[in-house]
């Protein structure tokens, strides 16, 4: 397996300001992973901003406790990865995985599509009270 | 997000820098309520200084796009930075806001 050559990881109430703490943690992952070409940057951390802000907007919790947002961002020499974390979350209700993009009078849903469209897998799991996506983008552009 | 606009004789232009993300896209459209209220409904929006914008912002474009047809005039974008147009491609919102290379050309043959 390649090496991970740099991490970034937060785990933070679910709130807005949560949202500006993920751009921080991504700046900084690619103040350490020099060689990930502008592109990728842009497409993978519009990816991430978008899961992030659907955890915030969307999650519901399972307790009294509020739902914290976890995101562990990682790159090796050929791959950008993320795990974005509802802690304490309810199970969501299922997600439409071919949902189209909306067309051009809605003024919402194209979160998902627009994440599919940005990355090169998206998956979802449920453990122990935690929702979990996994965005994946391979391989880098030279 | 830092917001500010200003009033030309021939349509007004609101200055977005920063980030256009759920935290900033409500006071976006409460800045085009306002400046529409205020008699203003020709709109740039001027994105010179806005380096990144996710669905929320995207949202909040749209919204504010029918705020201002529906008040008679039209909301144009001006000077878009790459990560804005990525999203407005992928989304195929580039054929619904037209973007122009300036704040003054967007309203710049009517």
């Amino acid at each position: 397996m390649t090496d991970v050559l740099a991490r970034r990881t937060l785990r933070q109430t679910a709130e807005p300001a949560a949202i500006d703490a993920v751009h921080e943690e991504l700046d900084g992952l690619w103040d350490d992973a020099s060689f990930v070409p502008e592109l990728d940057r842009m497409t993978f951390a519009t990816a991430v901003i978008e899961a992030a802000s659907n955890v915030v907007q969307h999650a519901v919790p399972e307790t009294a406790t509020p739902v914290e947002l976890g995101v562990d961002i990682s790159a090796t020499s050929v791959r950008l990865e993320a795990l974005v974390s509802a802690f304490g979350a309810a199970c969501p209700d299922p997600l439409d995985g071919d949902a189209p993009m909306p067309d051009g009078e809605a003024e919402s849903g194209r979160g998902l599509a627009l994440i599919r469209a940005l990355v090169t897998t998206v998956t979802f799991k449920r453990q122990d009270g935690t929702n979990t996506w996994t965005l994946s983008k391979s391989p880098l552009h030279d | 997000m830092d917001l500010s606009y200003k009033v030309n004789d021939s349509y007004a232009e609101i200055s977005a820098a920063g980030r256009l993300n759920m935290v900033s896209a409500p006071k976006l459209r409460e800045m085009v309520a306002e400046v529409v209220a205020a008699g203003s409904a020709r709109i740039v929006l001027n994105l010179e200084e806005t380096a990144f914008m996710d669905s929320s912002g995207l949202g909040a474009l749209i919204g504010c796009l029918k705020a201002a047809r529906q008040a008679g005039g039209d909301l144009r974008i001006a000077a878009v930075q790459p990560q804005v147009q990525m999203v407005l491609g992928l989304t195929s919102m580039d054929k619904v806001l037209t973007s122009y290379p300036s704040a003054a050309e967007a309203f710049g043959n009517d």
